[in-house]
Order: structure tokens, then C-alpha cells, then sequence
């Protein structure tokens, strides 16, 4: 039947004009039932998904529960109270404490001690200048654009940062993103160095970087919190241990893929192991370093904001404590804030980078790095200099009357707006009613779709689609996530928070692939897009987690916008970039064929960018998995209320396993979304 | 072959094996796989054999071709000479010394002072400029930064790159970048100067300058050098020997004129087909013995002129020309016997010719 | 090959070697402790407690010269930081966490109390008044099932919706929800900030809602809200949770000191077992900083320079 009514549809074009118009609705629709009962019957794979799916389906209606059995779990809460109890007995006696994780603790308190007062008797002239001095060094410390335009950056996020009345929080928070940032690269380039010179490393330490990028930032906060306390040791290790992977993940990636001719030539001339260390690979991996400090950076500083919950003060807080008054004004200047450091850090680090590719392909004059040196000293001595007598001569803080107050002004535009989209129009109604249908007819019947499916069915489900998007592997790390969730005796809380983050993932595939398509087509679009997607990706999350509830009432629903804006950035981009990188000479092909726009876009650009859609929708699973958790903070209960109640209230027993089981769901989510090519990479 | 008895060779080589492949150290032992073609041998054991059972003289000063297509083992050979890939079997020494059973050190020194090698794809630092990338090995040596500046700055000059020392590689264009790659091997003056393809990834027309850049450092310096290629002119150009490798294995060892004129078999002959013969052909090699009458007559030729020379004189002079070392005669050349170099004729004859190789050789 | 690798692997055991070393020192550690010249209270995330925090800091530096570092905790976190000797003080605690407050006070004896705050503190279950002024009897528990239908939403089904506290906040409700056997569900909100938003949204649209709610609350002087009775409390009528069958307790709020401070920090304190003021003093500061969005600050001056009288008292003699 395949073979008759294929020709039929090339046809189709052509013969539409000449022969006895058929109905063509029918006509579509049988071939279009054609092409897919063809496709399955020549694609096994598509038979057995669909026969899993079909299980699940029949399996649900049959039995319609879902529970994991009662006797396959195991009790966790209580040695997690002994610990619990332990820890707190034993915090100011243990050895283990006394000799270890005190020293821990006190170095970083001390460290952003340190910096806190440097800071302050710098005094706001100090900071802004000597801020401004090092960003523009590390454009070059020359007059060429790019060096002054970093600088001027630099000087232009202290000011508004001092305006917007952000000046303390700022400086708190900046000097805990330096201690983070210092020691995070360290550690980074320490492990990067082990895991790129020695594979037996790079077997071990790759499996937990890859669980790390899937591990909400959330989930680990806890434990910190019990052995540290609250306060800026859990803050900084916790932003430490969050933000050390990408530069530990790029360090290796740039000592692996050195150019392995100059490796060799290096090696040809007798250097020693060491030698080709220092002189060939460590340079020749610079770029990639480079990147992955700045990702560091970014990284530090995003959960520097979260880590307020812990004590981490500045910023964070500051967003926190407005948000606790109702005070959106206030929140958003600190996010504001936020995004402006954000950006300082961004321009003055890729700079720096930019500068050292520049310095391969162009001739510097002789004196230049003399130049620098000078620079860099001269740095130095002004920093001794202002810390000395700058308190003296000028305030620690930004004077107060340079600054402006426009929280006010915001918040009444904030509720104009929400209350007038939120009662909504005539006719479409308002986001409120929205939310509510989104809730009753897609929410509603997921969750109790996938709590009335059997769990063996959707272990089944789970390994075929694994098995065939990825690898056996991934398929066996989806089923074991699945098991130990259940194990935990979380099933049904983890079925819950299941159903909210498929709710919000479709929404943001969706979101994303239109947004992306448009923005890859009308270059002015992207071009307005872009600065918008940059601030929604380095806005904290928690900004903007109340007007959502003003747009469409506390629960789930408002967590899933939440996770929507969260994440619709990325997959925005990566939708844009995988359009845009579609070989030229497919689409001046299709072109010269004489194919539509609309062609085009189907035929040519989204079937060549499938493998890079692939990634942004497991892109879109990591950051809305993230975030469903934070929506536990304005009403997305489950698991991650658990963690947020465990979290306030200090208790382990209640946190930890839900934050595992959010972890073995993300492992979940991403092994059985991401591409095969990506997990068999690492040869 | 009696000029190396009195020398010993540079590098000598010999029952060479470098294997691929699981448990590869038992490949160069199995006599049942002695007659295998190389995908043979990876049917039954899983190992691909890069390096087959190669032996082999470098003499001092000469330049040792070893050609072959891609695939055929050459590169791999030229790294098993200083062990930057560890071979599987056979003996390898280097002026007598083991290379094979030397201690990390002293192979270190090897690479160091005794054997520098140009690379196909330059390998050089992106991050140093051209004066610091030439010093680079003196560097690794430990030679003080004043020295090692001053050295590398007279090989830049040497290579004919004066004035672009304070450049970076990616400012350079590709035969600079290659030029800057041999200043680099030459700072160190090792004994032996190792090529991998070093011309491959270049245009033509700067190809060409580059051999000739090759050629001229060869006759000023008398360096050993041992040239890897898969370009047949290139080969003929530079080499004063070539071994010819396919699969593994050296197919054949020979003078250029050698190889053109007397393929070992249908591969060579294959390879050699599109070959100007008569511009790597000399007229000893297509001389017939005089005829009566002949000997006192017409020009006067060395053995070693190439037939195209020959061509000349003797379409100038319209009459066979005579084949004269030390005063005497050895022999004839006229129009038909050049013709047949030409028209690849003479093959059965050439063939003929090597039966007297032996005697030709010990002139 | 093989020498190679154990090499590289020796190489980056070294590293990773070296990467510990940088944290950790040797000998033992001193647990912080603190000075006089600087008191670090924990300010639970609730308003009032930011106004007790901004008036005591504010009199500490202008009066006493001691500097105060105000970080935020919710009373969990804070009396393991009273513990530990992280924070000096919590100035108003809602007894929310009785297992932690007997293990610290009673048992290690690490934390001591600083006697009550003064103010009175509520908590209850809420409806807004425009709702109780139409169906006054839902005001009692028991009538609730009567009028479950009017608290439906798409987030509790069949159910009426019972908007439930902040996670970090003493609450039995789910407990008294099944007991009375309510046709209600129990919906948390993540945050007090969350529940706020919604309750202002509710109020302005005029919609029915049932919420746990208390006092002081500087929100009650924006909306109207009217209890609905619990059966009396009676100390450990709450516990455990699945037995609870009342009402909550109404609280003396109550300040509670690490002990070594009590003991050894002087005068600052002094002054903080002294600080004590109304409910009313702290909904006019509370209003100051969440309704009219003062900064702390600047409301705590306002109210220093108007109460001069309250405050004076409470500066130790020797200071």
C-alpha cells in the first residue's frame, strides 16, 4: 500500500491542477496515515516506542494505580535522623570538624572577611576606580576600543550599581564572588589538569560532572547546611562546588585537544612530560580555559544569589528580603544589580580572552608588555594605596544623595500590569483563567495519568525510549533512577513533580522552537531578542517568581511559567544558532530548486538542525527541572516543596531524599533526551 | 652497497615491526603470516601491521627518501626512528647506539641534539612568535634566553624569513610557517634531519621553492636527512636513495634511476609510469655497446647525463654519441636507443641493462 | 605506554593531593566566638521580625556603639546558629521548633532564653471578611464542609482549597484537616511572600479563600481578615501531627541568646534581655517598612525619634 501511494504524493503538486479536484483533506490525511503506518513498519524503533507507550496506556486504564510496592522500599528517614542528630551532637567536638571542617569554614569566612573590609576601606571612589583600572587592563591597557570600551563598561555597572542604592549589596556579594570565583578556578583548573593529563581521571571525574550539570543547585544546599551552618562558608563552598565543573570540564577538553602536531613536535624535541606541560599544552589550551573561567564566573554568580537562602547576604538577600515585603520595585533593582555585575564580569573576562587570541594573529608593539606589566603594577600599588587612606578621605558607600529610588514607580507598573492581564480582557479572558484551564485540562490529567500508570510500565517506557534515543546505558541510568525514586518511597511526590516538568518542558519546546524560528529568519528580530534573552538568563529566578503569581495565582501553574522563562532562553538560542548553522549550501540548493521560505524551513533547515534541536530540548530539561524546584517556593509542591521545607527547616530527613530523588529524575530526563553522539563522545 | 661497508651507517635498521592492535607483540614472531597481504593479517589477528619487517641503511649525508601512498607506513616509520612511537620489534640504532633499549634520558637527549623532525602540519606554538618558536627546542634543552634569541635568529635568517621574527604562525602564510618549521629543527644542528611530509600541505609553486630551500641546505651543510613523501617527483628530486613502501613493507630500495628505470614490480612499475624517464634516466643505463667504427666518432657524453641532455647533443649533432668515462668508451647512444627510454620501449632492454647492474655499480 | 600512564595518574593524584592540602590546614580549629563590639542577630523572613531587628540596631550604634550584622534565618537555621555561636540572638521566636528549642535549652544548654518580646503573637485559620460578613457561620470549623464548594480551584479538584503557610512556619494544619475530616486540601505555599501575593490577589478580586494567617501582620492593616475557631489549645494537643485536633497556641513571642553571650556580652547583652515592646510598636514599624516600602532603617528612626519614652529603658546603665 506504501509503495502504491508514495508516487502519488510527489505527484500530488502537479496532478491537484489537472485532474477531477479530489477532496483534499481526505486525501492528505490518507496519505499522511500512510506515510506513518509506512514509516513505523520500516522503523522498528518507532514499532517498539509505540508498542511501550501503548503498555503504558493500556496498563494505566487497566489497573489505574500506580503505586511502587509497599515492600520494595526501604526506610531512609531514620539513619538520616541518627545523622541529623549526629551532626548537630557532634559539630563542636568531632575530630572530624575540629581538625577539618572548621578550618573550611573559618578560611572562607575569614577570606570574605578579608574582602569585605578591603572593600570598605577602598571606599566607593577606590572600588570604581581601581574596578574600572583592572577591567581595562584586562582589555589591554591600551587605548584601542576594546580595552576603553571594558572599562568604560566597568565604570558605567559601579555608578548605576551606586545609584540604584545597590552599593552594599553589591560589594557583598562581590566579594564573596571573588573568594568563590578564586577558589572555584582553582579547584576547576586542579581537577581539569588531573582529568586531562591522566584518563583514569577523566573515567572518574566524567560521570560526576555530567550528574552535577543535571543537579539542581538546590539539592545540595542541605547537607552543606547542616555540616557548615547557615551562613557564608555553606554559601561559598556550595557556590564552589556548583561552579568548579566548567572549568574543570574545559580545562580538560583544552589539554585533550591541543593540537596534537605541536604536542608532538614538542615531544620530538626532547621535552620532558613537565616541558610540554608548561610550554605546549598549558598554552595551547589557553582559549579553552579562558571560556571556561567565564563560565565559571557566570555560574559563581548565579549561585552566589540563590545562596542567600543559606546566609550568603548581599544581593541575594536583598532580592529575598523585598520579595518577603511584597516589594517588586526593590527586588528587581537588586536583580538589576544582579545582571549589571553579571555583565561586568561577562565583558571583562572575554576581553581578557579576546585579547589573547588577538595577540596570536596581530603584532604588538615591542614595548607593549612592559606596558602591561606596568599597568598591572601600577594596580597593585594604587589598591595599597587607597586601602590605606581611602576611608579616610572618602565614605565606605556610595554618597546617598547620588542615588535615585525608582522602586516605587516600578511596583505600580508591575501591578497595573498583572492586574490588568490578570483579570483579563473580555472575551480571551485573563492569564488568571488561563492558568486555571491549563491546570484542570493538561496539569490535572498528566498527574493523575502517570500516577495511575503501573510503574513497571513506565520503567518499560522509559528503557525503550532511552535505549533508542540514546544508548543501553542510558536507558539502564533512566530505569535505575526511576527504581530508586521508588525505593524511597517518593513515587508518587516524584510523579507529581514528573507531570509539572513535562507541563513545562512542552511549553518550553514549544516556546522555544517558535521564538527560535522567527529569530532565525528575521535577522532584526534576533537582534532585538538577544539583549532580552541575556537579561532573562542572568536575572535570578526568584525576581520575577511573584508577579507570576500575580499573573496567574499561586500553584503549579505559576511554577511552570516560572520554569518557562527560566529556560525558553537557552532553547531560544540554541533553536536560533541551529537554524543559523545549517549548511549554506543545502539551503542555495533547495534555493536554486526554487523552494518557499516555508520549504525551506521544513525540508532543508529543521531536518539538518535536528541533532542540535535534540540538544536544545535536553537543554530545556535541565533548566526546567532546576527550576521546578524553585517553584516550590511560590506553590509547585512536591518534591520540591520537600526540599524547600527541609531546607528552612534544617532537616535532613526530610530534604535529602526528596533532593535525590529530583537528582535520579534529571539523570532520568537527561540520559533519555540527549543524543547518543553526545554520550559516546569521550574516545 | 660497498661505499656503507666502510662507514657505519647513521641510522641502521633492521627486521623492524610496529604493530597495532591487541596483543601486537606476537605478530612480528608468526611465520604463518609471513606471506599475508595487511588486511590478511587484520582478518586473523586484529592487528594492523604499519610496519612490516623493514631494514635499512641511512649513510652519512645522503638523503634518504622513504615514499609510499598514504597508509603505507612511511610516517609511522619516521616516528619510530626516535621512538615518538615505541616500535614492536626489530633493532634500530643510531651511530651505533640501541635506540630500542635506551633509558628515557638518553632518548631524551637523542631528540634533543641528534635528530629533529619537520612535521607535515608545522606543529607550532600559536602563542610564540616566530623568534621564540625557533628557540623552542633550545629552550627544552635549557640554553639561556640570550643564546637561544641569537641562534634561533640566525637560523630565521638562514631560512629566508629575515625580518618576520617578531610574528606569530597564524600571521604567516604556509610555506613561511613550514620555513620557520625547519629553522626550528635546524637551531638545535642535529646530526640527522627527519622530514614527515613536510611539503604536502603546501601550494605548488611554494612546494617547489621549498625543495629547492631543502636542496640547497643539503649542499651547503652535508646534513643526513631522511625525507618522507608521496610525491614521486619530489622523491626523484631530493633523493639520492628511495625506498618505495607499500602495505608495510619496502617494495623496493633503490637510486631514483634505479626505481624508474627498473621497477621491482607491477606496483612500482605502476607508480613510476608517469614519469619523465628521460629526466632521471642517464645515458649509462641506455648505451648499447659500439659498433665498429663508432668509437672515434661524435660527442662525447659522461655515463652519468641524463638522457634528456643526451637528446640534445644528439639531436645537435645528428649523429650517435659516445659514452666516455676516464678516456675510455663505454658505450653508444643514438637515436633509437633514446627514442626507447622516451617511448618506454626499452623495458625488456632496461631489463636487460640491469643484468649488468652489478658491473655498472662497481664502476 | 603503561610507565606513561601510571605517570600522568601520579601527576593528577598529586594535583588532587595538592587541591585538598589548599583547604585544609593542620591543628584544630577555634569555633567562632563572638565580641561585644559586634552582635550578630538571626532575623527570621517575616516583617515583624525585620522591624524588631532595624529598631535594635538602630539604638545599639547610635546609643551604644556596638555594631549589629543582621542576618536572615528562619527559626530552624537560627537556633542552630545560636548553638554553634553563628548568631547571638533571635529576637522574636513563634516556638515553632520545640524539638530544637528542648535539645538546646534544655538538654545542651547552649542557648538560654532572653525573656518575652512583648508582643503577642497569633496564628489561626482566615477568611476574609467580605465572606464572613455573607455567610457568618463559617467563622466556626465545623460549618466549613458546608461551604467547601465556594473554596474550590483548579489546584485542589474536588476539594476546597486551604492555603497552608510557609514551609519553615509552625502549622498542624494537614493534620486538623483530616481529623475534623474537612472536605479541604491542604496546598502549601512555597514562601511567605508567595502566600501574600496570593492573598492580595484574592482580596482585591474579592474571592473567597481559607488561609492559615496570624498576627502581627503589617498585611492586616490592608486587608480584613476574621478568624475561624479551632477547638482550644492545650499545651501538646498538637502533637504529633496526625493526632492534632486544635487550635493554636497564642504566643508570648520570646527571645532566646546564645549562652556564652548571656553570660559574657555585656551590656549589648543587657540591652537585648531588656528590649521589649507592644504589638502595636511593631505593626507601626512593620507597616513603615513593608506598606509605605521605608527602608528598615529609615523606619526605625522615624519610630526612635517618636517613642523616646519606650526605648530609653531599655539601655542598660552602664553603657
Amino acid at each position: 500500500m506504501s509503495t502504491a501511494t508514495t508516487p502519488t504524493l510527489d505527484k500530488e503538486p502537479a496532478g491537484g491542477a489537472q485532474g477531477p479536484a479530489p477532496d483534499p483533506d481526505r486525501r492528505s490525511a490518507d496519505t499522511a496515515q500512510d506515510g506513518l503506518a509506512a514509516r513505523l513498519a520500516a522503523n522498528p524503533k518507532w514499532l517498539v516506542i509505540g508498542f511501550a507507550a501503548l503498555v503504558v496506556l493500556v496498563s494505566a486504564v487497566v489497573t489505574g494505580d500506580g503505586a511502587w510496592p509497599g515492600g520494595w522500599t526501604a526506610d531512609i528517614r531514620t539513619p538520616l535522623e541518627d545523622l541529623d542528630n549526629w551532626l548537630v551532637d557532634n559539630r563542636d567536638s568531632h575530630w572530624l570538624f575540629l581538625y577539618f571542617l572548621l578550618h573550611i569554614s573559618n578560611a572562607a569566612e575569614s577570606g570574605v572577611d578579608a574582602i569585605v573590609s578591603l572593600f570598605d576601606s577602598l571606599g566607593w571612589v577606590g572600588v570604581t576606580v581601581i574596578g574600572t583600572l583592572i577591567a581595562w587592563a584586562a582589555g589591554g591597557a591600551d587605548r584601542s576600543r576594546r580595552a576603553v570600551r571594558t572599562g568604560v563598561t566597568a565604570l558605567a555597572v559601579f555608578a548605576v550599581c551606586g545609584i540604584l542604592e545597590m552599593w552594599a549589596p553589591t560589594m557583598e556579594t562581590l566579594a564573596l564572588m571573588v573568594v568563590a570565583v578564586i577558589i572555584a578556578a582553582l579547584l576547576g583548573l586542579l581537577l581539569g589538569l588531573a582529568s586531562g593529563l591522566s584518563d583514569r581521571f577523566e573515567k572518574l571525574l566524567r560521570p560526576v560532572f555530567d550528574t552535577m550539570q543535571v543537579m539542581p543547585a538546590f539539592a545540595y544546599l542541605l547537607p552543606l547546611l547542616l555540616i557548615f551552618g547557615v551562613g557564608i562558608p555553606s554559601a561559598l563552598i556550595a557556590t564552589v562546588i556548583y561552579a568548579a565543573p566548567p572549568m574543570a570540564r574545559l580545562t580538560s577538553l583544552g589539554l585533550r585537544g591541543a593540537d596534537p602536531v605541536a604536542l608532538e613536535a614538542a615531544r620530538s624535541l626532547g621535552a620532558s612530560p613537565w616541558q610540554r606541560l608548561y610550554t605546549a599544552k598549558l598554552p595551547l589550551a589557553r582559549k579553552q580555559m579562558m571560556l571556561g573561567l567565564n563560565q565559571t564566573i557566570m555560574m559563581c554568580l548565579s549561585m552566589v544569589v540563590l545562596a542567600s537562602l543559606i546566609g550568603g547576604g548581599g544581593l541575594g538577600d536583598e532580592i529575598y528580603q523585598a520579595l518577603g515585603k511584597l516589594d517588586i520595585g526593590t527586588a528587581l533593582t537588586a536583580g538589576v544589580a544582579v545582571v549589571l555585575v553579571a555583565v561586568l564580569l561577562d565583558r571583562t573576562t572575554s576581553a581578557a580572552g579576546e585579547r589573547l587570541d588577538a595577540s596570536q594573529t596581530a603584532t604588538e608593539p615591542a614595548g607593549m608588555a612592559k606596558v602591561r606589566a606596568a599597568v598591572w603594577g601600577g594596580i597593585v600599588v594604587l589598591l595599597a594605596v587607597f586601602a590605606a587612606v581611602g576611608s579616610a578621605v572618602w565614605e565606605s558607600e556610595w554618597p546617598e544623595s547620588w542615588t535615585v529610588s525608582w522602586g516605587q514607580p516600578v511596583n505600580d507598573a508591575v501591578n497595573w500590569f498583572t492586574d490588568h492581564l490578570g483579570s483579563g480582557i473580555p472575551v480571551v479572558g485573563g492569564t488568571v483563567t488561563w492558568a486555571e484551564g491549563f491546570t484542570e485540562f493538561i496539569l490535572n490529567p498528566l498527574r493523575s495519568g502517570l500516577l495511575a500508570t503501573p510503574w513497571w510500565a513506565l520503567l518499560l517506557l522509559v528503557a525503550v525510549v532511552g535505549w533508542f534515543v540514546g544508548t543501553w546505558r542510558a536507558a539502564l541510568a533512566g530505569c535505575v533512577g526511576l527504581a530508586l525514586i521508588g525505593a524511597m518511597g517518593l513515587w508518587d511526590r516524584s510523579m507529581d513533580t514528573l507531570s509539572q516538568v513535562l507541563g513545562a518542558l512542552v511549553l518550553t519546546v514549544i516556546v522555544g522552537l517558535i521564538i527560535g524560528i522567527v529569530s532565525a529568519r528575521v535577522e532584526r528580530a534576533e537582534r532585538m531578542l538577544r539583549p532580552v534573552l541575556d537579561t532573562m538568563q542572568t536575572m535570578p529566578q526568584f525576581v520575577y517568581l511573584i508577579p507570576v503569581i500575580a499573573l496567574v495565582g499561586l500553584g503549579r501553574t505559576a511554577g511552570i511559567i516560572a520554569a518557562v522563562i527560566y529556560a525558553a532562553p537557552a532553547v531560544i538560542r540554541i533553536t536560533t544558532q541551529a537554524l543559523r548553522g545549517v549548511d549554506p549550501a543545502a539551503m542555495e540548493a533547495s534555493k536554486s530548486l526554487g523552494a518557499t521560505g516555508k520549504q525551506q524551513l521544513f525540508q532543508v533547515q529543521l531536518p539538518l538542525a535536528r541533532k542540535a534541536l535534540l540538544v536544545g530540548v535536553n537543554q530545556g530539561v535541565v533548566l526546567v527541572l532546576s527550576m521546578v524546584v524553585i517553584a516550590g517556593l511560590i506553590g509547585g509542591g512536591a518534591l520540591g516543596y520537600d526540599v524547600v521545607q527541609g531546607l528552612s527547616k534544617g532537616n535532613l530527613a526530610q530534604g535529602l531524599p526528596s533532593g535525590i530523588a529530583i537528582v535520579c529524575l534529571g539523570i532520568m530526563l537527561d540520559r533519555i533526551s540527549q543524543p547518543a553522539v553526545r554520550s559516546r563522545k569521550g574516545s | 652497497m660497498s661505499e656503507s661497508a666502510e662507514h657505519t651507517p647513521v641510522i641502521s635498521v633492521r627486521n623492524l615491526w610496529k604493530v597495532f592492535g591487541p596483543k601486537a607483540e606476537n605478530v612480528p614472531e608468526n611465520s604463518a603470516l609471513k606471506g599475508l597481504s595487511a588486511a590478511e593479517v587484520r582478518e586473523s589477528t586484529g592487528c594492523t601491521a604499519a610496519v612490516r619487517d623493514v631494514s635499512f641503511d641511512v649513510n652519512k649525508g645522503e638523503v634518504f627518501v622513504v615514499m609510499g601512498l598514504s597508509g603505507s607506513g612511511k610516517s609511522t616509520l619516521v616516528r619510530c626512528l626516535t621512538r615518538l612511537i615505541e616500535p614492536t620489534a626489530g633493532t634500530l640504532e643510531f651511530d651505533g647506539d640501541d635506540v630500542r633499549g635506551m633509558d628515557t634520558e638518553s632518548l631524551r637527549t637523542l631528540r634533543r641534539h641528534r635528530a629533529s623532525m619537520v612535521f607535515q602540519n608545522f606543529g607550532l606554538l600559536p602563542h610564540r612568535t616566530v623568534l621564540d618558536n625557533v628557540a623552542y627546542g633550545l629552550e627544552i634543552q635549557g640554553v639561556g634566553k640570550a643564546e637561544r634569541r641569537e641562534r634561533a635568529g640566525e637560523m630565521v635568517d638562514k631560512v629566508g624569513l629575515e625580518g618576520l621574527g617578531h610574528r606569530r604562525p597564524a600571521q604567516l602564510s604556509g610555506g613561511q610557517q613550514q620555513r620557520v618549521g625547519l629553522a626550528r629543527a635546524l637551531a638545535v644542528d642535529p646530526e640527522v634531519l627527519l622530514f614527515d611530509e613536510p611539503f604536502s600541505a603546501l601550494d605548488p609553486l611554494i612546494r617547489r621553492d621549498m625543495q629547492e630551500e631543502v636542496v640547497r641546505l643539503h649542499n651547503e651543510e652535508g646534513r643526513t636527512m631522511v625525507f618522507i613523501t608521496h610525491d614521486l617527483s619530489e622523491a626523484l628530486r631530493l633523493g639520492d636513495r628511495i625506498a618505495l613502501m607499500r602495505d608495510g613493507e619496502i617494495v623496493q630500495l633503490g637510486s631514483p634511476e634505479e626505481i624508474v628505470a627498473n621497477p621491482a614490480d607491477d606496483y612500482v612499475r605502476d607508480f613510476v609510469r608517469d614519469v619523465p624517464r628521460e629526466q632521471v634516466i642517464s645515458v649509462r643505463r641506455a648505451m648499447r655497446p659500439a659498433d665498429a667504427g663508432e668509437a672515434e666518432d661524435g660527442v662525447a657524453l659522461t655515463p652519468d647525463t641524463l638522457v634528456s641532455d643526451a637528446i640534445e647533443a644528439v639531436a645537435r649533432s645528428g649523429k650517435p654519441a659516445r659514452v666516455m668515462k676516464d678516456g675510455k668508451l663505454l658505450g653508444v647512444i643514438d637515436h633509437d636507443r633514446l627514442l626507447s627510454v622516451v617511448a618506454r620501449l626499452g623495458e625488456d632492454d632496461a631489463t636487460g641493462a640491469a643484468a649488468d647492474e652489478g658491473k655498472v655499480a662497481a664502476v | 605506554m603503561n610507565s606513561k600512564r601510571i605517570r600522568n595518574t601520579a601527576i593528577a593524584g598529586v594535583g588532587v593531593l595538592g587541591a585538598l592540602a589548599l583547604t585544609a590546614g593542620c591543628g584544630a580549629a577555634e569555633t567562632q566566638s563572638s565580641g561585644t563590639d559586634k552582635v550578630v542577630l538571626a532575623e527570621p523572613s517575616w516583617v515583624g521580625a525585620s522591624a524588631n531587628a532595624a529598631v535594635v540596631s538602630k539604638l545599639m550604634a547610635d546609643e551604644m556603639d556596638v555594631k549589629v550584622d543582621v542576618q536572615q534565618m528562619d527559626e530552624p537555621v537560627a537556633f542552630d546558629a545560636l548553638d554553634s555561636g553563628k548568631a547571638d540572638a533571635i529576637l522574636e521566636d513563634w516556638h515553632g521548633v520545640p524539638k530544637k528549642q528542648k535539645k538546646y535549652v534544655e538538654d545542651k544548654k547552649t542557648v538560654v532564653s532572653g525573656g518575652d518580646l512583648g508582643v503577642v503573637g497569633h496564628i489561626g485559620w482566615f477568611v476574609p471578611k467580605y465572606y464572613a460578613d455573607k455567610h457568618p457561620d463559617v467563622t466556626d470549623y465545623k460549618n466549613l464542609n458546608k461551604y467547601y464548594k465556594d473554596f474550590k480551584t483548579s489546584e485542589s479538584g474536588e476539594l476546597g482549597h486551604f492555603m497552608g503557610a510557609a514551609p519553615s512556619y509552625s502549622q498542624h494544619d494537614k493534620g486538623l484537616i483530616k481529623n475534623f475530616g474537612l472536605k479541604f486540601k491542604h496546598i502549601p505555599s512555597g514562601t511567605e511572600a508567595a502566600q501574600l501575593k496570593e492573598m492580595q490577589r484574592l482580596y482585591k478580586a474579592k474571592k473567597p479563600f481559607l488561609a492559615y494567617w496570624w498576627e502581627p501582620q503589617w498585611m492586616n492593616n490592608d486587608i480584613e481578615m476574621v478568624e475561624v475557631k479551632l477547638p482550644k489549645y492545650t499545651p501538646g494537643c498538637e502533637v504529633p501531627e496526625e493526632k492534632a485536633k486544635c487550635g493554636y497556641e497564642t504566643n508570648q513571642l520570646e527571645k532566646f541568646l546564645n549562652k556564652d553571650f548571656s553570660k559574657n556580652g555585656g551590656p549589648a547583652a543587657e540591652f537585648l534581655k531588656n528590649f521589649k515592646w507592644s504589638t502595636e510598636d511593631q505593626n507601626e514599624v512593620a507597616q513603615m517598612i513593608a506598606g509605605d516600602k521605608m527602608k528598615p532603617e529609615k523606619a526605625a528612626e522615624k519610630w526612635i525619634k517618636e517613642n523616646k519614652s519606650t526605648w530609653e529603658k531599655w539601655i542598660p546603665e552602664d553603657a
